[in-house]
Formats: structure tokens, sequence, C-alpha cells
């Protein structure tokens, strides 16, 4: 009986170990890149940067990603440039004038983004505004939050 | 005597059992019934009040403290910009290590592939019914008998972290330059004492998340934001029953 018994625990123990071991490979290489890679036939010198831009002025964490708006909208570049924005990254936020305020009054991405065009400016803050975690986040920092429910 | 020596005894009936025997039987046999019966007859009546019905803000006039101080969070506004926690930081001294005041997020599934970030700015939520004070062993924590802000008194905090565990809303951590719990405290010192009507992470705002008030006072702005009809508010864990004071809405 005794034997048994020993038999029995020593299979489980085995059995326990080695569920342990296939889960922490499994969890191992869970990293994933830490911002969208562009996809295959995206050309730059037709879409512009593939890179995201970020904004920190006036507030911190405001994301712009030219793919969005040129490959998937199919705008062209000079729907944007150099009317509403200079073609120099960074030149919009030094302006003081780059506020939430002047998107409502038309200017900047203010321009489309009014309710008709595309969807307006005093709407859906966070899908640009992806705030000072998602820019940690895009330099690899933090783990991407995952729908709650 | 062994229960299976028992089940060889012969019976010996009930006629000769004394009458004292029985009555104790019997008293037993009551007792048992009446705790039975107690118990439903009580499980019946509610201990207090459902508060459920009404929503997380009380009853105009049922205010417990004025000025009542309360914090509006309007959180869809919130883009996680971090001024506030970067105002509090310099107003209250604190270190990089804890918080006063952080931003929580949420992703939020819209259906088909589709979804939405949500910024949640979170602090002491100064409840009516604190847990936290009322785990303190040394009643270094405490509610304020005039504003009803959780106070902190440095001197008296022994460091046990009883309250940071007791807290619902993780809104405490403890200072190693105090050699004590650290919290909101909604810069009742720093500001408030000093004329300013705002806290700092309030002031700091460029969406106006966060709005300030006191709910004694039914002309302020977070009196008013709380009290419209038209309007879902409600409050985090309410079903801790900790009563919070700071309530969430969408604009």
């Amino acid at each position: 009986m005794k034997r048994q018994y020993k038999k029995i625990a020593a299979l489980a123990g085995s059995l326990l170990l080695a569920g342990f071991f296939s889960f922490a490979i499994a969890a191992g290489p869970a990293a994933q890149p830490a911002a969208e890679a562009a996809p295959a036939g995206y050309d730059e010198d037709v879409y512009g940067p593939a890179a995201p831009i970020l904004w920190n002025k006036p507030v911190k964490g405001v994301i712009f990603t030219h793919k969005t708006h040129t490959m998937d909208m199919g705008l062209s570049c000079d729907a944007c440039h150099d009317e509403l924005f200079e073609m120099m990254a960074g030149a919009a936020e030094e302006k003081a004038d780059f506020t939430m305020e002047s998107l409502y009054a038309g200017k900047y991405c203010g321009a489309c983004h009014d309710g008709s065009m595309a969807f307006a400016s005093n709407t859906r803050c966070t899908t640009c505004h992806i705030g000072v975690k998602g820019m940690k986040r895009m330099s690899g920092g933090t783990k991407a939050a995952t729908p709650a429910h | 005597m062994k229960i299976s020596d028992w089940e060889k005894s012969k019976n010996e009936g009930v006629d000769n059992l004394p009458s004292g025997e029985r009555r104790r039987f019997l008293q037993f046999g009551l007792a048992v019934t009446g705790v039975f019966l107690g118990g439903s007859v009580l499980s019946l009546t509610s201990a207090r009040n459902a508060q459920g019905m009404m929503g997380p803000v009380p009853p105009a006039g049922k205010f417990p403290y004025k000025p009542h101080y309360t914090m509006v969070m309007r959180q869809n506004r919130c883009i996680d910009c971090e001024r506030c926690m970067e105002a509090c930081v310099k107003t209250n001294n604190v270190p990089s290590y804890g918080y006063r005041t952080t931003i929580l997020e949420q992703v939020r599934s819209l259906g088909e592939n589709q979804t939405e970030r949500v910024f949640m700015p979170v602090l002491c939520n100064h409840c009516n019914r604190p847990p936290c004070v009322r785990v303190c062993p040394t009643t270094a924590t405490y509610k304020d008998k005039t504003n009803g802000i959780v106070m902190m008194d440095y001197k008296r905090c022994i460091g046990c972290k009883t309250c940071m565990t007791a807290c619902p809303y993780n809104a405490r951590y403890f200072k190693e330059e105090n050699r004590a719990i650290d919290k909101c405290n909604f810069c009742i010192d720093t500001r408030l004492a000093q004329g300013e009507k705002k806290t700092a992470c309030a002031a700091a705002c460029p969406a106006q998340v966060r709005i300030f008030g006191d709910l004694t006072d039914s002309s302020s702005e977070a009196y008013k934001l709380i009290h419209r009809p038209e309007k879902v508010v409600w409050v985090l864990r309410p079903e801790t029953g900790a009563m919070p004071n700071v309530f969430y809405m969408n604009d």
C-alpha cells in the first residue's frame, strides 16, 4: 500500500514540475514590439515617414501617424502640407496657437477633424492623446493595457 | 465506554427517566429552535437603509461636514498629460517612489477590433466612513472634524502600514523621509490654508478634468456637476461601503 502511494506521489510531483516548466517556457518570450512596424508596401516617399510623430507641447503624449491618414485614408501630401503643417517634424508644436482652441476654430488637425469630414476635435480625446503612459510604452517601457471587459 | 459498547447494551426505555432529565432535554430543544427562529426573524430586517437605488451622491443637506470637500472627475476628458501629478509632486514634496495621486489606464472594447483608451485619475477619496481611520492603532490618521479631510499626524504614525492595506483605493504610501505614511490631504496645508481655492492637481489640469469644490455650497461647480439630472455619476468601489467623496462622470 505505502509503496503505491509513494509511486503516485512521485508521478504527481513530476507532472507538476513538467507543467511548471512548460508554463515558464510559454510565458518567456512574450515581449511585443514597442511600436507598430510599417507594413509591407509602405513607401515613405509616397505615404510620409513611417515613424509616428509625437508631440509634447502644449501637453505631453499626443501621437500622429502618417500611415493612418495617407495609406489608409487616401490623403495626399498636399492635403496638409504646407498649408496646415510645415514639412519639418515638430514645427507645429513650437507655435503658440497649436492648441485645442485653434483646432476647434478649424486650424491644424481641426481643418478635417470637424465632425463632418473626420471625428470632431472635441470628441474621442484618447485617440490621439495617448498620454505619458502611451509614450513610455512606445519607447519600449511598460506593457500595453488589455481590454478589461 | 465506547460507542460500540453502547450499541450492545439494552434499551432502557423512557419510562424510568427522571423528570429533571426530560425537562433538560426539552429545554435544550427549545433553545435550539429559539436560536434558529430568532436568526430568521433578524435576517428579515435590513441592517441599514439601502443606498444603491439613489446612487452614490448623498441627498442634499445630508453632507456631514462644512465645508464638505469633494472632487468631481470628468473622466473622459483626461488625456494622461500628467500635469496634475507633476504639480502634486512639486507642491507636496512627493518622492519618486510614491504618489498622492496617479492616473490609471483602461482599454475598453468597442467591439469589432475597436478599442477605446480610458484614463482614470485617482487619489484619496476622503471617505465618510474611512477604513484606514478605523484600523489605525495610534489614531495617526483621522477625519478632520470640520471639513472631513482624511488627515495624517506624522508624529503619531508608527509606520505599521495597516492603513495602506485597509484603503480600498491604494491611496497611501510609506514616505521614508518622514518615517510615516503620506497621502493626499486636498492640499489643505500647502494651498487651501494659503487662501487658494483649488488643489494643486485641479489647478494644473489643462482639460478641467478635476473639479475641486464644496458640496455644502450649492452654487459651486462641483455641486452642480453631480446634481445634473441627465448625468450618471459613479464612485470607485462603492461595495466597500466607505462612502467616498470623489465622484466620477463623463462630460
